[in-house]
Formats: C-alpha cells, sequence, structure tokens
C-alpha cells in the first residue's frame, strides 16, 4: 500500500513537473545524426559536439533568451530517404524552428523541403552547391536561402590544398606536370568538389588523371592503389570520410604508392591517424577550427565546460570533428538569440537573418576555438579562409588511447598553411 | 443474404462458393470501414496520417508480393528493386510532362515489362536457384539506379512532384491520402477477384503441386512469369505512390534490407492471403513506432540506465522486427489473417467454442 502511495504521488509529481515544463514552451530543434551508417566514424563525434553544445546552452545559459531547446536527436543511418521521411514527421509534430544536419546527399534532398517550409539548416555537408542563397550564381543547382554550414566548403577546401600542392611541387624542386587524381566513391558527398577541383587542377597546370573509386566503407583497396601507383599520380584528393580512407591510406603504403594525399575535412582526424598508423603520415587536411583539443586560446574553457556534459570526468580527448560540432551549433544559437533579441519571434525567416547578423561571427565564449564565420544574404560561404594541417605519425599507435598517443607525440597535426581563397563570384555554388 | 453463417457447409453454387463477404454484417462491415477511412483525414493528424498512407503503398507492393509467394509459390528477394523501378519510372513519367496521377498506373506498367523480363528465368527455375536470381534481379537493378544519370538522377537521386488533380495540388498528407486510399481499394478488389477466376486457381495450382497442375493443363512457364509480372505491378504502383508522397526517390532506399521487409510483410501477414497483405503490413510499419515510443519512455530511465543502452536504445527497433519475424514463424506461420479468423471464430461461437 505504501509504494502505491509513493508511486501514485511520483505520478502526480511527474506529471507536475510535465506541465510546469510545457508552460516554458521549450524552442524546438531537430537534429539528424549518423550514428549507424557508412560516415558514422565522424558522424558521432560531430553529433556528440551538436548535442553537448545544445545540452550545454540549457544548463549553463538556461536556453535561448530563457527559452529552453527541446532537442530531438535522431539516427538515421545515412539514408537519405529515411532522412526526408524523418523531415516529414518532425513536419508534423515537432515543428523545428531549426534543424541541425549531416551528409550531402539528404542535406541536398531536403533543399526545397526547407526552403519552402522556412527552416534553417545548418548540414553537416559543407557541399558548394549549398551555397548560393539567390540561385544567380551561374553554376548553381538551385537557390538555397536556409541552408548554412561552418567551414568552408568542399570545393573551396580542395582548392586551397590545390594551390598548396602546386607550391608544394615547386618548391620541391620538382620539374614536369604535377598528376592530380580525385578519389571517393560514388556517392554526392565525394563527388561534390570533384568538378571544381579538376577544373582549378587543369587551370594550375595539373595533369588531371581519371578518377578512382572506391567505397564509404572500409574494404580492400589494393587494386585503387596499384592504379594509383601505375598512373604515377602526385597528388591525391580522398573524398571520403576517416574510416574509408584508413583502408585506401593502409593498401597505399604496401603497395608502396608514393602519393600526397589531401583529404577532405572528414576525411582524417585523429582517430583515424591512430587507426591507420604511420600510413596517415603526412596526410594534409583542412581543419575548419581555430584550435584542436589540447591547445591553448581564450574559449578553451567554455568548450571544457560543453565537453563536460558528456564527459563529466573529463578525460576524453575530442577530435576535430567534435569541436567543428561544437562551432555549428553554436552558430545556430546565437542567430536563435538574435531573432529573440527584445522580444523577437524565434521562427525560421527570423533566425536565418539572425546568421546575416554579425560579420566574422565568433560565437561568444568561443573566441580562439570557433574560425570566424560570415553570411550575407546573397553568399552562404561562411568562410574562404582554409587552414591546412599535416598528420603526423611518428612510430607505433596499436598502444595506448589517442589522448596518451598525443601526449606522447606519437601523433600530431602540425599547421602547415592557411590558405586566403579570393571570394570569386564565379566560384559561388559548385 | 444471410445474417450468420451457418454451423457447417450449405453452399449449393460456386457463385455462393467464392463470396467473399458471405454475410449482411461483414458487407456492413467492409462499408463502414471503407466510410471511416474516408473520414480519417477529417479527425487524425498529420503523423497518423503518414502512418496510413505507408500502410497504404507499402501494402499494396506487399499485395503484390504475395500473389507472387503466397498464391503462386515462388519467392522473390527483389521485390524492393521493382518498388524503386515504380518510384523512378514514375517521377520520370511526371518530368516529361505527363499529369502525376496517370504517370502512376504508367509506370507500374513499365514495372510490369521490367517484371516480365526478370521473370524469364522463374518459368524455369524454383527454390533456391529462384532465389539467386532474383537476388540477381535486386542487384542489377540498384546498379542500374546507381549509376543511370538520366532515369534516376544518379546517386542524388530525384526531386519528384506532388499530383495535381484539376488544378489542385494533391500535396498535403489528408489530400494525398485519398489518392493511396484509391488504389488500396482498386487493388485489393482486384486482387481479391483475381484468385476467383481461372487464372487465378491456376496460379494456385501451381502453388498446390506443380506436376499436377501441368497435367491438368496448367502451363507453368506461362504462369509463373505471369505471377512475377501481377507482382511487378503492384509493385511499381506502390513505389510510383511512394515517390510522389516523399518527393524524393534516392537508389538508397530499394535496398536488399527492404525487400526482405517485404517478404516479412506477407509471411507475417499470411502468405496466401489478401488481407493479410494489408495486416501484415500494418505490423511493420506501426512496429517500428511502437517500439520508438517505448525507447523514448524508456530513455533515461532506470532500465536505461542499467542496462546502459544509452544511444543505442535506438536499435531496439531493428532488433525487434529481426525478433518478430522469427516469433511468427515459429508460433504462427500462417500469420495474422489466421490470428484473426481465430479471433472472429471465438467471439462468434462465445461462450460455446467447439
Amino acid at each position: 500500500m505504501n509504494t502505491l502511495m509513493r508511486g501514485l504521488l511520483g505520478l502526480a509529481g511527474g506529471i507536475a513537473l510535465a506541465v510546469s515544463a510545457s508552460a516554458q514552451a521549450p524552442i524546438p530543434v531537430a537534429h539528424l545524426a549518423d550514428r549507424s551508417g557508412a560516415t558514422s566514424d565522424v558522424g558521432v563525434p560531430y553529433a556528440q559536439g551538436v548535442d553537448d553544445t545544445l545540452a550545454w546552452i540549457n544548463r549553463a545559459r538556461e536556453g535561448v533568451d530563457g527559452w529552453p531547446l527541446e532537442v530531438n536527436t535522431i539516427d538515421y543511418g545515412y539514408q537519405a530517404p529515411r532522412a526526408v521521411s524523418q523531415y516529414q514527421a518532425w513536419m508534423s509534430r515537432l515543428k523545428p524552428v531549426a534543424i541541425q544536419g549531416w551528409g550531402t546527399a539528404d542535406t541536398e534532398a531536403l533543399i526545397s523541403f526547407v526552403t519552402r517550409d522556412q527552416v534553417p539548416y545548418i548540414s553537416g555537408s559543407y557541399a558548394a552547391a549549398l551555397t548560393d542563397p539567390t540561385g544567380k550564381a551561374t553554376k548553381a543547382a538551385k537557390a538555397t536561402p536556409f541552408n548554412f554550414f561552418y567551414g568552408p566548403s568542399y570545393s573551396d577546401a580542395l582548392r586551397a590544398m590545390l594551390m598548396w600542392a602546386r607550391k608544394d611541387w615547386d618548391a620541391r624542386g620538382q620539374t614536369g606536370k604535377p598528376k592530380y587524381v580525385h578519389m571517393g566513391a560514388n556517392h554526392p558527398y565525394p563527388n561534390s568538389p570533384k568538378a571544381a577541383g579538376e577544373a582549378l587542377a587543369r587551370e594550375l597546370g595539373f595533369e588531371v588523371l581519371p578518377p578512382i573509386v572506391f567505397a564509404l566503407t572500409p574494404g580492400d583497396y589494393t587494386a585503387q592503389c596499384l592504379t594509383l601507383k601505375n598512373q604515377g599520380a602526385n597528388y591525391a584528393y580522398l573524398g571520403n570520410t576517416a574510416g574509408s580512407n584508413i583502408s585506401v591510406l593502409r593498401a597505399c603504403q604496401t603497395v608502396g604508392a608514393k602519393v600526397q594525399f589531401l583529404g577532405n575535412v572528414w576525411g582524417m582526424d585523429e582517430n583515424a591517424m591512430k587507426a591507420a598508423g604511420v600510413a596517415a603520415d603526412g596526410v594534409v587536411f583542412p581543419v575548419r577550427t581555430a584550435t584542436v583539443w589540447g591547445q591553448e586560446a581564450p574559449g578553451i574553457a567554455t568548450l571544457h565546460q560543453v565537453s563536460a556534459i558528456s564527459d563529466p570526468a573529463g578525460t576524453a580527448y575530442r577530435p576535430v570533428h567534435y569541436l567543428a560540432g561544437v562551432c555549428s551549433a553554436m552558430l545556430m544559437v546565437e542567430a536563435m538569440e538574435t531573432a529573440g533579441a527584445n522580444g523577437g519571434a524565434i521562427d525560421g525567416p527570423r533566425v536565418r537573418d539572425g546568421f546575416y547578423a554579425r560579420k566574422n561571427w565568433v560565437p561568444r565564449g568561443f573566441e580562439g576555438v570557433c574560425a570566424p564565420s560570415t553570411f550575407t544574404p546573397e553568399d552562404h560561404r561562411g568562410t574562404m579562409t582554409v587552414q591546412l594541417y599535416r598528420a603526423v605519425v611518428t612510430g607505433d599507435t596499436t598502444r595506448g588511447s589517442v589522448a596518451e598517443l598525443i601526449g606522447k607525440g606519437t601523433i600530431g597535426l602540425q599547421p602547415v598553411a592557411k590558405i586566403e581563397l579570393q571570394r570569386r563570384q564565379d566560384w559561388l555554388g559548385w | 443474404m444471410s445474417v450468420m453463417t451457418p454451423a457447417g457447409d450449405y453452399r449449393e453454387s460456386y457463385h455462393a462458393d467464392m463470396c467473399i463477404f458471405p454475410t449482411r454484417n461483414s458487407r456492413w462491415a467492409m462499408l463502414v470501414g471503407l466510410a471511416l477511412c474516408c473520414a480519417a483525414p477529417l479527425v487524425l493528424d498529420r503523423y497518423a496520417l503518414s502512418l496510413m498512407i505507408n500502410i497504404g503503398m507499402l501494402g499494396i507492393a506487399a499485395l503484390g508480393l504475395n500473389i507472387l509467394v503466397g498464391f503462386t509459390g515462388q519467392i522473390s528477394i527483389g521485390h524492393a528493386a521493382f518498388f524503386g523501378f515504380g518510384a523512378f519510372a514514375s517521377a520520370g513519367f511526371a518530368d516529361l510532362g505527363v499529369p502525376v496521377l496517370l504517370a502512376m498506373p504508367l509506370a507500374a506498367l513499365a514495372t510490369t515489362a521490367v517484371g516480365l523480363v526478370f521473370g524469364l528465368p522463374a518459368a524455369r527455375l524454383k527454390g533456391l536457384y529462384l532465389v539467386i536470381a532474383t537476388l540477381a534481379a535486386q542487384f542489377i537493378l540498384e546498379d542500374f539506379f546507381a549509376r543511370a544519370q538520366w532515369f534516376s538522377g544518379g546517386v542524388a537521386g530525384r526531386v519528384t512532384d506532388a499530383p495535381n488533380l484539376f488544378g489542385v495540388a494533391l500535396d498535403t498528407d489528408a489530400r494525398y491520402f485519398y489518392v493511396v486510399l484509391l488504389w488500396v481499394v482498386l487493388s485489393f478488389c482486384a486482387v481479391a477477384n483475381l484468385v476467383r477466376t481461372r487464372d487465378g486457381r491456376a496460379l494456385i495450382a501451381v502453388r498446390d503441386h506443380y506436376l499436377s497442375a501441368e497435367m491438368m493443363g496448367v502451363d507453368l512457364a506461362y504462369y509463373r512469369t505471369l505471377s512475377f509480372g501481377i507482382a511487378s505491378f503492384f509493385a511499381g504502383l506502390g513505389g510510383a505512390l511512394y515517390a510522389h508522397y516523399l518527393r524524393f526517390v534516392s537508389v538508397e532506399a530499394f535496398t536488399i534490407l527492404f525487400s526482405i521487409q517485404f517478404l516479412a510483410m506477407v509471411i507475417i501477414g499470411g502468405l496466401g492471403s489478401v488481407m493479410g497483405s494489408l495486416l501484415g503490413t500494418c505490423f511493420m510499419v506501426l512496429l517500428p513506432e511502437v517500439v520508438q515510443a517505448v525507447a523514448d519512455a524508456l530513455q533515461g530511465g532506470a532500465i536505461d540506465r542499467a542496462l546502459k543502452l544509452g544511444s543505442s536504445i535506438a536499435f531496439l527497433r531493428e532488433m525487434t522486427i529481426g525478433a518478430a519475424i522469427i516469433l511468427f514463424l515459429v508460433f504462427e506461420p500462417e500469420g495474422l489473417a489466421r490470428r484473426w479468423r481465430l479471433i472472429k471464430a471465438y467471439w462468434k461461437l462465445y461462450p460455446y467454442s467447439y
């Protein structure tokens, strides 16, 4: 009897809590994550960064302008059709004010939907096709007025790497035309910067080889590496995420292909370096944040608070993708704050306008962590600055955690160059 | 027309034997059910409607597979590929300027043609060999979708339009529901009647014993291929409905796992039962939703913490589907359709069941 009474009291208390919570009218936010699909190797840390940040906003800053965020995170397994049906389910029930998205295929499939429903969509996809809000750019497929992302587009990052590669070729005193090859799965994400990269490579005097296809999932890619070796490629772009790139790096090391690999933003990280071992040594890739975990910056203290949400002990090492997740979630939060300032309504169009409110925008408290972004109603390329790092692996990575290996200096990230691209109008949208 | 079914077999004509709704009440129940369905968009919210739409379009495809598996005794694990073909074909016809509502049956016909081609091996093969042949169909079509840029938009997929009726865009769940309902009613009526025709009986004869059927004069090759064609027709129709509902079609959706889900639908629903196809689809569509609700309720609760489920709680969904198939195969191999008959009989005879 006693337990029954206690149960009833608890139930009543729960209902009372639920009622009082609903009285605060939380801001619905949807989050589409890949935790089990082909890109889950990098999707997991990124999604953790987003979720931790939004939870931290609720806890440490009492939500956005006093309104708590109600975050609904769904794992869609990197399947575009599931993303679209999930989106429709959200729009009928949760009615999110903004969405944190993920992959290129699903983000591009959802363009017309989010434009129609006026929902700002902050993707983990940096496809250049998402950067033209007006649709006026000559090579843009369609207008994407509600799509945003944090960091340089895939195309711009590749352009920067090619510019670096050209200088590197000359600096090494090589003669003749360097050979460039695009590698990746036949999928919208690796395909996204292919045309832009090959066009610029020709412009810069590279010989462009036929692209090499390898799947998004890890596998045996010895055949691809033999092709690479036989073609005599000098610079190869790795279009896939870290897990599948590791397979290529290892196979190419075995085969003995002497190639300078250029990874994409999702193509390399600290976990991949540990997994690939010395095969990953020398890969050049863009890092979107101003710092990486373990460096010093004014905003690092805030970053550690965010990280403590899912790691109270404070022992976890956060790879570059976690930091990128934090920064893209913070952009959304601050755009919402702008929309809600002075009692304004926090709705889709006003949150979108919130993205235009600042120049060289670094979220408050994350100075030195997030790189500055600038969005305008005509141009959603948040940044044209590309920071290139080199993966450095000096020894055996099989023993010890990533944090220990970094502490010992077995693996590390070495800044290589900071490339400032021109904001060329003819580069918009592709 | 009797009010009750007699306790015994007193049917004297073929006509009486083939009656689909034997009592007045069953006829009324059907009409009332249909009227309730028509009224559904007025009372249900978008979420419930979207589930019903999903049941409708997947149910049509499952019905097609049931003709193949349940009535003809063949097997196909390439059903999702035909479903996908219908989806892309309908999107293609619509892009060529064909009204969407017309593009749907056209796409179904196109899928029938493809199904007949891939059904040709079925005329000669059975059992495991046929499984492998249809597996090949699955992979050939999937690869075709991924590469044929003009047809499927390649790996990026293609965006489709909502149907339009006299200038009214059927782009909301409430309106699209009627499109799906219409096709569901037409398809299920057609198949319920098909199995009462000479061709339908021939299909069943092929299933029950192919040698006897052949001795009776049933052309095995013809009917096996035909059943592939019919199955593909409904797969294509379901796919076309899917394409214009989701308004985005991508090769990623039509994997072999989806084919297996169709098989699961007809097995759970009941092989060789028209109504079972719909029951099985209901089950397969609603099960993940129920599990999701349970998972949401468990999230953060004592069980979640005790078992350290955390973020993997979402995988309960996938696991439950697998478990459901096994449990059905063990405990109710004749599917929900038989369970439904048993429940009806129980109440009809209550309290004097014999």
